[in-house]
């Protein structure tokens, strides 16, 4: 486990829901459909993703200094309305649960003018060592910013769409 | 409209993982697995008429519902890919369905996509029946598939254990 990183962290985001990241539909995320493909819903939660770990403390630098990287681990994803090239986007973040090595994270992203929900993501993401490219403690100052954050998240409400198990509802 | 493969899994898609889906990490990038994924889908919706030329002769569209993708292990630039696919239900619009990727030449499960897939009228945009023409294919897959067992990636729910 890192005892401390050898950056300055950024001054602690501690709303909760995080709702900092914004981000717009590129030309390239769209499909023969005409709206973002499906994937690229999730390059722009994993991206939203990003905006949290660096809100940790994890951002490029830890990777690029060779410390540790975070793995996606599982995704789960609803496409709740389409949306078009160049549309902006919005993404509230919740912590839903953290352990020693893992986050457990919702997102929402909604068109940034509309003010309609386009999509929900709930995913676990983990930390990694780099040299061994296998699960690691959370550095010791990331774990003290974890929980900081979680005394306010962990009064949200659990959203709607999160512990969804897919499958055809029965009529 | 092709012949219809009835194989066990449907064992058709195979791709190559490209240099720009590889991330700052080193390996495929969680977005690029879902690319990957949905070009399998795209193989798979061939065999039902409802790919590419279904959506180019303004017949009809395909949308993912939902998703669920499990990241098993990692797999780098150049690596061969592999893709199974398990129909695991069905009704008068959707599909239920998941891939397993697999790295081609080592054999290893790489990654899972469970997903629901609805058909769309062209025109509006909204959910409208399977025509006929995929319905009657759907089925004979699904037939094809109800004898599989159920992966133990489908239907997960997600969150972190408690020790």
């Amino acid at each position: 486990m890192l005892d401390s990183l050898p950056y300055e962290l950024p001054e602690l985001v501690t709303r909760a829901p995080l709702d900092t990241h914004r981000s717009t539909v590129l030309p390239e995320w769209v499909d023969w459909n005409g709206h973002m493909n499906v994937a690229f819903y999730v390059t722009a939660f994993d991206q939203a993703s990003g905006a949290f770990m660096r809100n940790m403390g994890l951002g490029r630098r830890y990777v690029d200094g060779k410390l540790g990287m975070t793995f996606v681990l599982e995704t789960h994803v609803t496409y709740d309305r389409e949306m078009r090239e160049g549309a902006p986007m919005r993404f509230a973040t919740q912590l839903l649960d953290r352990d020693a090595k893992k986050v457990h994270l919702f997102h929402e992203m909604f068109h940034a003018e509309q003010g309609y929900l386009a999509a929900t993501n709930e995913t676990i993401v983990m930390n990694i060592d780099y040299a061994s490219r296998r699960s690691a403690p959370w550095p010791v100052p990331v774990a003290g910013r974890l929980e900081t954050l979680w005394a306010t998240h962990r009064l949200l409400p659990k959203p709607a769409k999160a512990g969804r198990i897919m499958g055809l509802s029965r009529k | 409209m092709i012949e219809l493969d009835l194989g066990a899994p449907f064992d058709r898609h195979r791709a190559t993982v490209l240099p720009e889906w590889i991330d700052w990490n080193g390996h495929m990038n969680v977005g690029f697995y879902v690319v990957a994924f949905d070009k399998a889908t795209d193989t798979l919706f061939e065999q039902f008429g409802c790919s590419f030329e279904y959506t180019k002769q303004k017949i009809g569209m395909t949308f993912v519902l939902e998703a669920h993708v499990t990241y098993d292990r990692e797999v780098k630039e150049g690596d061969p890919l592999r893709v199974a696919t398990q129909i695991l239900d069905h009704d008068a619009k959707r599909l239920h369905c998941i891939h397993a990727m697999y790295h081609a030449g080592e054999g290893f499960l790489a990654a899972t996509n469970e997903l629901m897939v609805m058909n769309i009228d062209y025109a509006s945009r909204r959910s409208a029946p399977w025509p006929d023409f995929a319905l009657e294919r759907i089925e004979r897959m699904a037939a094809a598939h109800a004898a599989l067992p159920k992966p133990k990636q489908a239907g997960r729910l997600i969150g972190i254990k408690k020790k």
